[in-house]
């Protein structure tokens, strides 16, 4: 299986790879994005009135800014530590149902600080994936916008983190 | 080439020296760190502008180092770990592109806070040395020039003005601008009608404000926000006598014969090193900046730092001291119609309390909770000290954005200076370039804490009588990272001040600091106007002495 292959597989196709910049690719290391996808989807789950993580395209947005220069490695470093401690801690965590799921991050993030510090800072990446500008992967076709009935600021951003077009 | 003049930083305290020098026809380098965006490269993107540090520097290129007191004891932390920048928009304009544009003067009695009330046991408190009717032409000249709208509301500790009226009529207010009014006619309080540095109708190639509802904290796309690059810079480049160097660290500035010879500083691009000739030299980057630089500017006729062989330089830190509360409405109090109207603003003051039982008081500005989607839903996933995701954080979240607005209240009081507050470098923390960083001791005098609860009270009784629910303020001793001041006081006595009444070095005549750095004591109120009218103040003064020769 080639690296693309895989990570289409683990993702999902068509989810995050489309709007992943080129030279993004090969520097990341996509399998704890598996269990951060399966966290993110049990923050925002099919089915209730707002849109669903895979709907507004959490994971996507994460792979996309966490590839950029301003991302605080000590973040990534720590939710990738975190999505390792949770498959320790709850092993069939990707095969379980939603409600399965739920009930087993509930348990993790009891289980300590670090573990509850972790899926706070995963949820609020989450936050942002729902809320910022589409430009940047997530809140797609600007689904968490339409839901809170949020106005956005304007002028919108034409390029990603100001960076500034000659 | 040899420039006249020479400016570290481009912020408010760089551009009104510069504005008026070019304006002249003398030739001036300004020397920014950062980059030159303008109104086109603007946008409200939140990720940008307020979640990474896309417009300060990457905290692992440079930080700065903290102490604070715990457990009686001086703890030193660096921003690389608490990830809490002290840097404040190293863009061309500085952090006044961020502003939020709330504009006071300060008042008589900030210039004489000694002789009218007395020592404070601790606090290192003197009269300036210069008054408040030395300033006033350029306050006025600030209103006039930068542009400030608003309209002068009557109250008992007003400052004289040379003028009328603002030269820009009020901008558009919210609705619940008149339930502010209503609720301080009950409480006989004085609703101040809080003036803006926004244009309420275009001025020259700016257009006046177009309402985004994302002011503060974000750069304004319309050119209405009096940031030293809008108002200031940008006119100032079609002099042709200005030359605006981005991505320019100042590391040091080079002395002989007690004059400063160059300006050394590395292009943060091509990391190469550069030197910059002038006859004069005019520091501005930001008072914790500034003083950095000017300490690690050592030689041998000033082995402790440029202009610090009476050690005062870094000295006498000022921050602004108050805090912060709340109170949130909803349909019951206000309909919700009038209550969800968006970009509008507040403008409301309270300065009825500028002094108070007999000591110095405070301002108190109201605001909505700022518009920002990310922060105000990422607020929502604690419920007490329990994270919550799924239907109940959604639930938490629909509500708060669909039937509920947060009023805020923002206090502003001295933050006395004393000996626990000041800027000093250490060889053993330094930037990616070699150069140590800038330590920061932020203490605080205890009375400043006494003040901003007084001022709390009457913030809260405003709210309760508006119909406020979940009321509540944090009045803290942390400093906010974006209001500096002070670290090169100046003053008659060279023994007790960095700098002449002119901001020029006492110790080196063709050097000058002409950001927040140079005032003794902060007033009770946000800095930025006063440091734009001291820089064309000075600006003036340094136009003088080229002219002499």
């Amino acid at each position: 299986m080639t690296r693309r292959v895989f990570i289409l597989a683990v993702i999902g196709a068509g989810t995050a790879l489309a709007l992943l910049p080129q030279n993004a690719k090969t520097h990341i290391d996509i399998a704890p994005f598996k269990i951060i996808q399966a966290v993110q989807e049990t923050f925002f789950p099919k089915g209730l009135k707002a849109p669903s993580a895979l709907e507004f395209g959490a994971t996507n947005y994460l792979l996309n800014v966490s590839s950029h220069s301003s991302f605080l490695k000590s973040d990534l470093t720590f939710l990738f530590y975190g999505a390792d401690l949770l498959i320790n801690d709850q092993n069939d965590f990707l095969t379980m149902n939603p409600k399965e799921r739920d009930e087993a991050l509930r348990d993790f993030v009891n289980s300590s600080d670090k573990a509850e510090n972790w899926a706070s800072l995963l949820l609020f990446y989450t936050l942002e994936a729902l809320l910022s500008d589409p430009i940047y992967g997530g809140n797609r076709n600007e689904l968490g916008w339409k839901w809170l009935g949020h106005h956005t600021g304007q002028p919108q951003p034409k390029v990603k983190f100001a960076e500034v077009v000659s | 080439m040899k420039y006249d003049v020479c400016i570290i930083g481009s912020g408010v305290g760089a551009s009104g020296v510069g504005h008026t020098l070019v304006n002249a026809g003398k030739k001036v380098v300004v020397l920014e760190r950062g980059g030159f965006l303008k109104e086109k490269d603007f946008s409200k993107d939140e990720i940008a502008y307020c979640k990474r540090d896309i417009v300060t520097p990457n905290l692992e290129e440079c930080y700065h180092t903290i102490e604070d007191l715990e457990d009686g004891e001086w703890v030193k932390t660096t921003t690389t770990q608490t990830e809490s920048s002290f840097f404040n928009g190293n863009i061309v304009g500085g952090s006044s592109n961020f502003m939020s544009g709330y504009f006071h003067r300060l008042k008589p009695v900030d210039f004489k806070l000694k002789s009218t009330f007395g020592e404070i046991k601790g606090a290192n408190i003197v009269d300036w040395c210069i008054t408040y009717d030395e300033l006033e032409p350029y306050f006025e000249k600030v209103e006039r020039i930068v542009g400030v709208s608003g309209q002068v509301t009557p109250y008992k500790y007003h400052e004289p003005r040379s003028t009328k009226d603002f030269p820009y009529p009020p901008l558009d207010e919210h609705p619940i601008s008149k339930i502010i009014d209503k609720a301080c006619a009950k409480l006989k309080f004085i609703p101040y009608k809080t003036p803006r540095a926004i244009l309420s109708r275009p001025k020259e190639k700016r257009n006046n404000c177009y309402y985004s509802n994302y002011c503060g904290s974000y750069p304004c796309a319309s050119g209405a926000k009096g940031s030293a690059r809008a108002s200031l810079l940008q006119p100032a480049l079609k002099t042709g006598n200005l030359t605006i160097i981005t991505h320019a660290f100042v590391k040091k500035l080079n002395e002989k014969n007690e004059k400063v010879t160059e300006a050394v500083y590395i292009d943060t691009q091509t990391k190469k090193e550069h030197q910059i000739k002038a006859t004069i030299f005019v520091v501005a980057g930001q008072a914790v900046e500034s003083s950095r630089l000017l300490l690690n500017s050592k030689s041998k006729n000033f082995p402790n730092g440029l202009a610090n062989n009476s050690n005062q330089v870094g000295k006498n830190l000022l921050f602004s001291a108050g805090g912060v509360g709340s109170g949130q409405f909803d349909a019951n109090s206000v309909p919700l119609k009038d209550l969800m109207v968006e970009g509008l603003f507040v403008n409301r003051s309270l300065c009825d309390w500028y002094e108070i039982d007999g000591m110095k008081g405070g301002v108190i500005d109201f605001l909505f909770e700022h518009a920002n989607p990310i922060s105000k839903a990422s607020k929502q996933k604690w419920d007490g000290d329990k994270l919550i995701w799924g239907e109940e954080l959604q639930n938490k979240i629909f509500k708060k954005f669909t039937t509920t607005k947060q009023l805020n209240f923002e206090i502003f009081n001295d933050w006395l200076p004393t000996d626990n507050c000041f800027v000093s470098v250490d060889e053993k923390y330094k930037d990616i370039y070699g150069v140590p960083v800038a330590n920061i001791r932020i203490g605080s005098h205890p009375h400043d804490l006494k003040i901003g609860r007084l001022l709390a009270k009457k913030a809260e009784a405003v709210m309760k009588e508006m119909g406020a629910k979940n009321i509540g303020s944090s009045i803290s001793s942390y400093p906010p990272s974006n209001l500096q001041a002070g670290g090169c006081r100046f003053g008659d006595d060279p023994k007790t001040s960095v700098l002449n009444k002119h901001c020029q070095a006492h110790e080196v005549n063709n050097l000058f600091v002409s950001d927040g750095s140079f005032m003794p004591t902060g007033g009770s109120v946000t800095y930025t106007w006063t440091i734009y009218a001291n820089s064309f103040r000075v600006g003036d003064y340094v136009l003088g002495v080229l002219n002499r020769g």
